[in-house]
């Protein structure tokens, strides 16, 4: 039985992290100043609570971004080999997008899509 | 894929359709009723999809999923436990100021993920249907965003479950590294030949054991399952506790048997001290809750303690026992969390000990119910968790895995003390609180209903359980 690759690598792992641990901590400098634990924000006085509310609608769209991305991941792939996968591999390519269109479909009846938060449906 | 394909596929199509066409009528129209009553259409469908997939097992479709008989049995009690989930949850979310439909297609669409876990006998489809499962399940048990412990179980159980899946992920990753193989029949022809002994094969199944473990809730990786228990929804828990468990255990008993993992010397030991570990530490820590919901999540770490002794039997018998005391436990879960899920005011659960102190005497029936769900729970007989409990110390002795037999019996001594500690609150007639004090929400007419065939089908279970017998006796066709 041949171990040693999964050893070399298990010690590899072991090494790396814990040289980047280790060595910032042997290397790296110690200040313990009045203004050391202060977050930097380009040498001004920061301000403020960082528990600061945002709009929901930037998440919504990084959302939207995930979605729509995983979306064409999978169809490139499918692109690809759409000539050997024939009907069969379009039938499920057009199921799959229309699982997808439904739930655009759901989203935008929901006020997902309204970019004004005034026209947002009431939804309960 | 030929039409015989669709056919056996059948019940699996109709759970994803639900899915969607509840998802569609929310968006054009919101109305609780409509969702749910889609639902419950959609879920008769893919029962009554059942008969014409039979006629097509067993059947390969795709190298990913396998419909055979075993498949089926359990296609059947998801889709039926999570009817009842539906029927219990309307009346529940009524009483809750959230947005109540989307619940419904969370749900079809966990039942869908534990249909493909049933039915997999490949890595891969493992791995989607557990997570399919696994991500409904964290939406569903913060579904009741306003309680604040509804957060924090699902924050828990997201943590943990992704944790776990990376446990798993990595042990397929092992096994895969050695046999060059994902499916389960080709593994096994692997094993057979010797390949079980390899040390990156015991490796990736002690790994892909940390996975079960989590998902099934035995010890030690048990944590999560009283925080989760008590702070989702009763519905949800329910499904938590019955379909998500239920699916696991079949997942558990397809892999290893049909993989033949089953025999070697390290899973038998593992899973025996798993199972030994389970039934001390849960029931012994449930002796010490006042919360009824940790109870009942103490005691499935024990219940699941005792499954796993009938995994441990082996052979037809084992595998059939262990699927009688699923079913039966599937049964008994559903009802208890029922009850909890019927008494529930909108503010929080009823989940306190002293919300149940002279139940009998103000709603006589659900205390009833409630009494039968605890005694089957603790195995007298007459219920269907004697006879579960039964079958299994049965099989365990053809097995002769006397260790196992002797602390089920044990423990299953220390859980008859906190079942009845809940019943003989419930018959109390002492210091019962009034209505000023502890007022009981009206019960709902289909929760109502629902509890009462629980209850009926799990008596009929203990006393005639031939029908369900064979039906489990053809089941394990599948995996031998």
């Amino acid at each position: 039985m041949n171990l040693w690759p999964f050893v070399l690598y298990a010690a590899l792992v072991l090494i790396t992290a814990g040289s980047m641990i280790g060595l910032s901590a042997i290397l790296g400098e110690r200040h313990k100043e009045r203004f050391t634990n202060q977050p930097y924000e380009g040498g001004i006085l920061s301000e403020g609570t960082a528990r600061a509310r945002f709009s929901i609608k930037f998440y919504m769209m990084a959302m939207f971004f995930v979605v729509f991305d995983l979306e064409s991941v999978f169809l490139y792939s499918w692109a690809v080999a759409a000539r050997d996968l024939g009907w069969v591999g379009y039938w499920e390519a057009l199921i799959f997008i229309g699982v997808l269109v439904a739930a655009l479909v759901y989203l935008w009846r929901l006020g997902a899509l309204d970019w004004s938060p005034d026209t947002r449906r009431k939804t309960r | 894929m030929s039409s015989a394909d669709f056919v056996a596929l059948l019940p699996l199509i109709v759970l994803g359709a639900t899915a969607i066409v509840v998802m569609m009528s929310i968006a054009f129209r919101r109305s609780h009723a409509l969702a749910s009553t889609l639902t419950l259409v959609g879920l008769a469908v893919a029962f009554w999809s059942l008969w014409p997939a039979a006629g097509e097992v067993p059947r390969q479709v795709t190298p990913l999923l396998v419909i055979d008989r075993f498949a089926l049995y359990y296609f059947g009690l998801i889709i039926a436990a999570t009817f009842a989930v539906v029927l219990m949850s309307y009346g529940y979310l009524e009483r809750h100021d959230v947005r109540r439909e989307e619940f419904y297609v969370l749900l079809l669409v966990a039942a869908l993920g534990s249909a493909v876990l049933v039915s997999s006998d490949h890595f891969i489809s493992f791995f989607l249907g557990l997570e399919i499962l696994s991500v409904t399940l964290y939406a569903l048990s913060a579904y009741l965003t306003e309680r604040g412990i509804a957060l924090e179980a699902g924050m828990k159980y997201l943590v943990l479950a992704a944790a776990s899946a990376a446990f798993l992920l990595f042990g397929m990753a092992l096994v895969y590294a050695e046999t060059g193989t994902m499916s389960f029949p080709q593994l096994a022809s692997d094993f057979a030949a010797g390949g079980a002994a390899h040390l990156w094969v015991l490796a990736g199944i002690a790994f892909m054991v940390t996975g079960f473990g989590f998902k099934l809730a035995v010890v030690p990786f048990h944590l999560w399952t009283p925080d989760v228990y008590q702070g989702a929804p009763a519905p949800v828990t329910a499904f938590v506790a019955s379909v998500s468990k239920g699916a696991m255990f079949a997942i558990l008993l397809r892999f290893f048997y049909q993989s033949g993992s089953r025999d070697l010397h390290a899973t038998l030991l593992i899973f025996g001290i798993i199972a030994i570990a389970s039934m001390i530490a849960g029931n012994l820590m449930a002796l010490f809750q006042n919360n009824v919901k940790r109870i009942l999540a103490y005691s499935s770490i024990a219940h699941l303690g005792y499954l796993l002794v009938a995994f441990e039997a082996g052979g037809l018998f084992g595998a059939a026992a262990g699927t009688f005391y699923l079913t039966a436990y599937m049964i008994t879960t559903l009802g208890a969390f029922g009850v909890i899920a019927v008494l529930s005011a909108s503010g929080r659960d009823a989940e306190d000990i002293e919300d149940y102190r002279g139940l009998f005497w103000r709603r006589p029936g659900l205390a009833t119910v409630f009494t039968v769900m605890l005694f089957s729970l603790a195995g007298i007989p007459l219920t269907a968790g004697f006879l579960g409990k039964f079958y299994t110390v049965a099989a365990g002795t053809n097995s002769s895995i006397w260790v196992l037999i002797f602390v089920l019996v044990a423990t299953s001594v220390i859980g008859l003390f906190y079942y009845l500690r809940v019943v003989v609150a419930l018959f109390a007639t002492e210091h019962i609180p009034s209505d000023a004090e502890r007022p009981l929400p009206v019960v709902p007419a289909m929760g109502g209903v629902t509890l009462g065939v629980l209850a009926l089908a799990l008596i009929w279970l203990g006393v005639y359980p031939h029908v369900i017998l064979h039906a489990i006796q053809s089941a394990m066709s599948g995996i031998f």
